[in-house]
């Protein structure tokens, strides 16, 4: 089976990771900040597989199924804090959220 | 070659497990008092619970230390340098805990679970300070960040608490996977995640640009962590937003697992990495400085204020950590002892005088010494050793940072310390005459005063004198550091 070269593994994932730190720091609502994060974890995450497979160890998945649960974990907590905000500000804009300056 | 690959990843042992001990305790601590709140919801129970869990791993340090130094599975260490901060942790993390009590007991709502993920936190930081391996600096990072998340919005009334978890979810999750993708990276160049191999095999890599790509995403996330410019912008903001106590464990154990982790990781890298990143790490010890003690003079929100010392504080212990050698990781690592001891002081005084609001205004402060000297002695105590005057633990925690400088050469380092700490002078007397001024006039001091808990009023005696003698006999803890960094830095 011709494998794919680590070199375009790499590329794809540095592209999505590109595009997913482009959504955070231009969308506006909190729930695509956080669509946009996941995008960021599972660019590093397909960046994980690439690197595993070039060396032909599970180490690479591995950290990709680590990745996979902490982003779990990390969007649970999210969530609810979204949802907490969204009842105090009546917002799910991070702008008009954002009351702490100095 | 296959049974030397199943001799290598070899199940784990007895003698492992006894290593890993304190670890262990912490972690099962936590699932433990998730099965008690699930039985029986009391916030006396849960604080007990929590306590005697830390204390426990506390007591499992000195057995564990026999087995030291050992590497338990590929993933983690266990040696002189890791006991020394799982004991600093674990005692920071135990005094936050006692401070959350009386803290709590002011707010509505139910407590229980905060000290559920205190103890996740904690456990989080002490993976951090024995991990020498990508994937648990991974799972170590996450799970200290994860209950942070928690720990910062744990107060859902307060519209500013859930502001400040969200800012602090989207950044570290974002600085997260700028740390990842660079793991990534540097496991698709070297094949490897061991810090130690990673060191070695540097040297024969064919793409040495990916190489560097990959450690300064990794730089990233630490220094996100640290809270160091430029990726200082969450602090202030987290600072203010999160309920006092849990400002003083960001400001200590979250900073300390980390950078005693950087300083481990370096220490693999070995000597070429390490002059590679020269140049960028002295830029930002110096940036930290200047941004953190300049904006400090602006503010008027106590909490604010710490927020930017601890920005420069993390300057200076660049500037130990730059100097390199045993002697630069022998001040850095008493400049954080100290740090962490004076931190917990500042924070625990805030916490004490917080009651439904924090006490988070530079006003509340006004006459403060009239009202209670005690609390406004000790808080007066943790001014002068951030800002570095002589008898504190700062005093001596700057000296030797200034020491390992010179010792290193780092003239411009070392004068930019001195001209920075010249510069804290200033907010950190002007917070301390506040709290000598006269209370304001008609008597109407809108200040409640939450009576003192015994547990508070004990850990904060207790860090006072910690202080005081650090500052004044510093011999002792000296000693122990030398000990413990020539384990890693021979």
């Amino acid at each position: 089976m011709a494998s794919v070269p680590t070199e375009y593994g790499l590329l794809l994932a540095g592209a999505l990771f590109v595009l997913g730190l482009i959504g955070v720091l231009v969308r506006r609502n909190i729930v695509f900040i956080l669509m946009s994060l996941e995008i960021m974890l599972n660019a590093a995450g397909l960046a994980f597989v690439t690197a595993g497979a070039r060396w032909a160890q599970a180490d690479g998945q591995v950290m990709y199924l680590f990745i996979l649960s902490m982003a779990a974990a990390e969007v649970a907590v999210g969530l609810a804090l979204v949802l907490k905000l969204y009842h105090q500000f009546k917002t799910l804009d991070a702008d008009a959220a954002s009351r702490m300056h100095g | 070659m296959i049974q030397q690959e199943i001799n290598q990843d070899r199940a784990m042992t007895n003698e492992d497990l006894i290593a890993l001990s304190p670890l262990l305790t912490i972690a099962a601590t936590s699932v433990a008092l998730m099965l008690v709140i699930a039985f029986r919801r009391d916030r006396m129970t849960a604080l007990v619970c929590a306590l005697v869990g830390i204390a426990l791993a506390i007591a499992m340090l000195p057995v564990a230390a026999t087995r030291a130094p050992r590497q338990i599975t590929p993933l983690l260490i266990l040696d002189q340098y890791a006991i020394f901060y799982l004991g600093l942790l674990f005692v920071a993390g135990f005094v936050v805990a006692s401070l959350a009590h009386g803290y709590l007991c002011e707010h509505e709502g139910q407590p229980e679970e905060f000290y559920l993920a205190l103890l996740l936190a904690t456990s989080g930081g002490a993976a951090l300070v024995m991990s020498d391996h990508f994937a648990s600096f991974f799972l170590g990072l996450e799970l200290l960040s994860v209950s942070l998340y928690v720990l910062i919005a744990y107060p859902r009334a307060r519209a500013h608490s859930v502001e400040a978890g969200i800012k602090y979810l989207i950044l570290a999750a974002a600085s997260a996977a700028f740390l990842l993708f660079g793991m990534a990276l540097i496991y698709a160049e070297l094949g490897t995640m061991e810090f130690a191999r990673i060191g070695v095999e540097t040297a024969g890599a064919v793409r040495p640009e990916l190489l560097l790509i990959g450690q300064g995403m990794i730089f990233v996330g630490i220094g996100f962590k640290l809270a160091v410019v430029p990726f200082h912008v969450w602090a202030p903001d987290v600072y203010e937003g999160a309920p006092a106590p849990v400002t003083a464990f960001v400001a200590t154990v979250s900073k300390g697992a980390v950078f005693a982790l950087l300083v481990r990781y370096f220490a693999n890298l070995g000597s070429e990495s390490f002059n590679l990143f020269f140049p960028a790490l002295a830029v930002i010890a110096v940036a930290s400085m200047f941004v953190g003690n300049l904006l400090a003079l602006a503010q008027n929100n106590v909490k604010r204020i710490l927020a930017y010392s601890s920005i420069a504080h993390f300057g200076y212990l660049l500037v130990a950590f730059l100097a390199g050698g045993s002697l630069g990781a022998t001040a850095a690592a008493f400049y954080l002892v100290a740090y962490i001891v004076t931190s917990l002081m500042a924070f625990g005084v805030v916490t004490v005088l917080s009651d439904r609001r924090e006490a988070e205004e530079m006003e509340d402060y006004r006459g403060l010494f009239w009202r209670r000297p005690g609390i406004a002695t000790i808080f007066l105590a943790a001014l002068l050793s951030l800002g570095g005057i002589p008898l504190t633990a700062g005093f001596m925690g700057k000296f030797y940072v200034l020491v390992a400088g010179l010792g290193s050469a780092l003239w411009l380092l070392a004068l930019m310390l001195v001209v920075n700490t010249m510069i804290g002078f200033y907010y950190y007397l002007r917070l301390a005459f506040m709290m000598f001024r006269d209370a304001p006039e008609g008597g109407a001091v809108s200040f409640a005063t939450p009576s003192l808990s015994f547990m508070s009023a004990a850990a904060l005696a207790g860090l006072t004198l910690l202080m005081v003698w650090m500052g004044v006999y510093p011999g002792p803890i000296i000693n122990t550091i030398r000990t413990m960094v020539a384990g890693l830095i021979p």
